[in-house]
């Protein structure tokens, strides 16, 4: 057995899993808010790399870019890491034996702790970063994001 | 069955149309690609529309903004538009009925409308408020229907697949 097992059964018997489970439509409404805010976060992840890649904004200052979208991009994830915990709720078991999930999780992680600390710390500096280090952290912090993306749409495909 | 339109009956039983709809792969890969593509159309477009609502962005011209971001939401909407087109195909008879999404076709166009409104005519006195951080009335108007109309196309279309009510 493995040792996350318990946690995911006692994820699938709480209140919150069986009231969603308990309606047809709680699942889908709550899994539109996840879109929803997928779409600002993304988009506002995208703006941000782009900036860091030089392929656009190149001449407003990384920082003030960053600035301007974190209070957007802080709130969406606020809603897309919410409505996730209730969608996983809902539906933990079957999360428990689907290996899209364990990519989507493996990314998420990735990415927050990136997210949170070296491309935190590059868009947040007073000085400018440099081409090399801009491209670099731009395009691993967009792949990340997009692992997440592709292993969350794949759970409910696969 | 419902009536449909020879046309939608044609698609849905087509070889594209059949073909993706019963691949293992290719539906998936098509849907995952119009939904991540969400990021790079409606996530970019938003900005425009918060910096036309005074929202964010504010100490960069209306202008300048613009010419940023739209050429990336134009790819966006392109592979959009593609996929989409795709993804209608194979599904053109559960799509033609669905109330969903003719939703999504009226907020579609409504989008389209909003927009053509502000590239033909709000635009045009552009330099006269370009700088201001909270734009005049017409252009907040142009952004907020513009948010809420993407929304509304994500929410039917969302609702279209799980084809609920």
């Amino acid at each position: 057995m493995h040792f996350l097992l318990p946690f995911f059964k006692s994820s699938d018997a709480t209140w919150l899993g069986e009231t969603i489970r308990s309606s047809r439509i709680y699942f889908p409404i709550i899994e539109t808010f996840h879109l929803l805010a997928l779409t600002i976060l993304f988009g506002a992840v995208l703006v941000l790399n782009l900036r860091l890649c030089r392929l656009i904004m190149q001449h407003q200052p990384v920082q003030q870019v960053a600035s301007d979208l974190s209070p957007w991009a802080s709130w969406s994830l606020v809603v897309i890491l919410v409505s996730g915990v209730m969608l996983f709720a809902s539906e933990a078991m079957k999360c428990y034996a689907s290996a899209p999930f364990q990519v989507k999780m493996t990314f998420l992680f990735a990415a927050l702790i990136f997210h949170f600390s070296v491309h935190r710390k590059i868009t947040r500096a007073n000085r400018e970063p440099g081409l090399i280090s801009g491209i670099l952290v731009g395009t691993v912090n967009a792949l990340l994001w997009l692992g997440v993306g592709l292993g969350g749409r794949a759970i409910g495909f696969l | 069955m419902h009536e449909v339109p020879a046309i939608i009956h044609w698609m849905n039983n087509s070889d594209i149309g059949t073909g993706i709809r019963e691949s293992i792969w290719l539906f998936p890969i098509v849907e995952t690609t119009h939904v991540l593509a969400l990021a790079l159309s409606v996530g970019i477009l938003i900005w425009f529309d918060l910096r036309l609502m005074g929202w964010g962005m504010k100490h960069q011209p209306v202008s300048q903004v613009h010419k940023q971001v739209m050429p990336v939401a134009f790819i966006g909407f392109v592979i959009m538009f593609v996929s989409g087109v795709l993804l209608f195909w194979s599904e053109a008879e559960k799509c033609y009925l669905s109330g969903f999404f003719r939703a999504k076709i009226v907020f579609l166009l409504l989008a389209g409308l909003n927009a053509g409104i502000f590239e033909l005519s709000t635009k045009k006195s552009i330099e006269d408020w370009d700088k201001y951080p909270i734009p005049p009335v017409r252009a907040r108007m142009a952004g907020l229907v513009s948010i809420i109309s993407w929304a509304a196309v994500i929410i039917a279309g969302r609702a279209t697949a799980y084809n609920l009510f």
